[in-house]
């Protein structure tokens, strides 16, 4: 048992216990946390120590003690306040607590944690671009109801997006519904990428119709490839 | 005994030094201990390992022992005290008594070092409520040195191993309603080196350090606390408690997590406080006995800023604990410059005369 009193005492101590396993056995994670000095330069430099009621030191403290309880608090109401920036990373003893955030990230998404899916709610439509394109933002996302600060010009540019577009150089930015041309080859490698690295099993995870919507974008372009989905 | 001589009081690790390093420079020395063995704090209290490079404790002593003993011109007494001083620097008289025997002897000495050492501070002083004459398994860093020395941490109150250890930095240190209000200096290094052993020893605990500032200079800091956190993953937490109460067949210890911003109430099988140094029985009373000035904690006063070994009393020299919190380290380094000086001074005077 830790030093404080559970906030979630519903979760079995060995359900926080199995990922907390898995945390430590990240193969980064040794090279990521060492011992804490509970100075707080982590938190000093954190973009969001600043806005939120967030602290790296603690991310760290917490690992370094190892103490479960608190670990999987901080997976459930911290980890995703962390903007992944790595200023955390000029601690003296060598310390990444943005590391130790990524894997407790890594290890909440593997295993569906709810906060994992609520954090990510918001992000469906920018994975699904990101994965089934390749590309971010497209121009086509820009839509002008959905970003009223940016003035009234925006709906201008909107209606005649495809005119705008080709008026730029480059012919690959030529394109509406991504941000820019992708060939079929790196959307390829893309696809295989999310399927070998477990990014696909970590999408049906937190979000089952959007790894559904994904795949079936993913298999035809795979069969076409002559790779088997 | 001829002004020639150096007087050593105290056959600890400072009386040994000197009085082999007196030796070496073929003076005449004389070490007076008042207990029956020569070694110290580190032998009475069977100390386990040193703090610095986790040597057996008794075998260094042993070494030191040796080594002051085999030097012919070295005349080591034990059971012995002094009782009176008078006299000059250069040509002090001195009375010797055998312990628990009126039967004195006098005899001359041209320069003296006072090597009479610490105590280690008793808890039942402390202001918190620890309850260490109350609770057996709440124990001190000299109790715990006993049983690592053994080789057998258990639960005093069990004689099994302990699951959860937490040791209490401070205890009778940095304390104004205490009077301790100097920092012990060594008792962070010495409870992180037995957090150590105790992981060594009983591999399946977990063990907590509940500090103030952990004071950690030098080397000690690459050598003994980041291993200790690093390697034997022990705890450290910023917050000392306040208050240790019976929770079953168990401890339990009350106090705040500061840098996580919450209390803690946490089960302990075995706590260890980390009790600091005083000046020792010895120190006090050879104090009065020669005269020197005392510092508001009793230790032997060192007014010459330039001159730690330097008393109030010219020709008196201190080493070690005797004048303050000290490591082994310090206490050797001080020792040789006590040895120094004592011995200029009767060879000073041995040159005036001839």
């Amino acid at each position: 048992m830790g030093l404080f009193a559970d906030k979630y005492p519903d979760v079995p101590y060995e359900e926080k216990s199995r990922l907390w396993e898995q945390v430590k056995a990240d193969p980064r994670f040794p090279t990521y946390l060492y011992g804490c000095y509970e100075c707080g330069i982590c938190v000093a430099a954190c973009p969001s120590a600043r806005f939120y009621d967030f602290s790296p030191r603690k991310i760290a403290q917490a690992a370094a003690r190892e103490d479960i309880e608190l670990i999987f608090e901080q997976m459930n109401d911290d980890v995703w306040n962390c903007s992944q920036c790595f200023s955390c990373n000029r601690c003296p003893r060598q310390n990444s607590p943005g590391g130790i955030i990524t894997v407790l990230r890594e290890v909440s998404v593997k295993n569906g944690l709810k906060s994992a899916k609520q954090a990510l709610e918001g992000y469906s439509r920018i994975i699904y671009k990101i994965m089934g394109t390749g590309t971010q933002v497209s121009p086509d996302m820009l839509q002008p109801d959905a970003f009223p600060d940016w003035g009234p010009q925006v709906r201008a540019v909107s209606a005649d997006l495809d005119v705008w577009r080709r008026a730029l150089p480059p012919e690959t930015l030529h394109t509406t519904s991504t941000g820019w041309q992708v060939d079929d080859k790196t959307i390829i490698e893309l696809y295989l990428i999310w399927h070998h690295t477990g990014v696909m099993d970590m999408i049906a995870e937190v979000d089952e119709g959007l790894h559904m919507i994904l795949n079936d974008v993913m298999e035809e372009k795979l069969e076409e490839a002559g790779y088997e989905a | 005994m001829t002004a020639d001589t150096t007087l050593i009081i105290g056959g600890g690790p400072a009386g040994l030094e000197a009085a082999r390093l007196i030796g070496d420079l073929g003076q005449k020395a004389i070490l007076v201990e008042k207990r029956d063995a020569l070694g110290g704090i580190p032998i009475a209290e069977h100390y386990a390992a040193l703090t610095h490079g986790f040597r057996s404790a008794e075998e260094a002593m042993n070494e030191l022992i040796a080594a002051a003993r085999a030097n012919p011109t070295v005349d080591i007494r034990l059971s012995t005290e002094v009782v009176e001083c008078s006299g000059a620097a250069g040509d002090f008289r001195v009375k010797l008594a055998k312990a628990g025997n009126g039967a004195g002897e006098t005899l001359s000495v041209g320069s003296i070092i006072v090597a009479t050492g610490f105590q280690h501070f008793d808890p039942g002083r402390e202001t918190q409520m620890y309850g260490y004459y109350e609770y057996d398994d709440v124990i001190t860093l000299a109790d715990a040195e006993k049983m690592l020395k053994e080789n057998k941490f258990v639960t005093p109150s069990k004689g099994t191993p302990p699951e959860r250890v937490c040791f209490i930095q401070c205890v009778g240190s940095r304390d104004r309603q205490i009077g301790n209000e100097y920092c012990s200096k060594v008792c962070c290094g010495i409870s992180s080196k037995q957090a150590i052993e105790v992981r060594q020893q009983v591999p399946g605990a977990k063990v907590f350090i509940f500090y103030i500032d952990m004071r950690m200079y030098g080397y000690w800091e690459n050598e003994i606390y980041w291993p200790a956190q690093e390697k034997y993953h022990v705890q450290y937490v910023k917050g000392i408690i306040t208050e240790i109460i019976r929770k079953g067949d168990r401890l339990l210890v009350r106090g705040e997590d500061t840098t996580m911003g919450r209390p803690m109430e946490v089960p302990m099988d075995v706590v260890v406080l980390a009790v600091g140094m005083e000046p020792s029985k010895g120190t006090k009373d050879v104090a009065k006995i020669l005269g020197l000035q005392q510092n508001k904690y009793n230790f032997i006063e060192v007014p010459h800023g330039l001159d730690p070994t330097a008393t109030s009393a010219p020709g008196i020299f201190v080493a070690g604990a005797a004048a303050g919190p000290k490591d082994l380290d310090d206490t050797m380094s001080m020792a040789g410059a006590a040895a120094m000086k004592a011995a200029a001074l009767v060879a000073k005077k041995a040159r005036a005369v001839a």
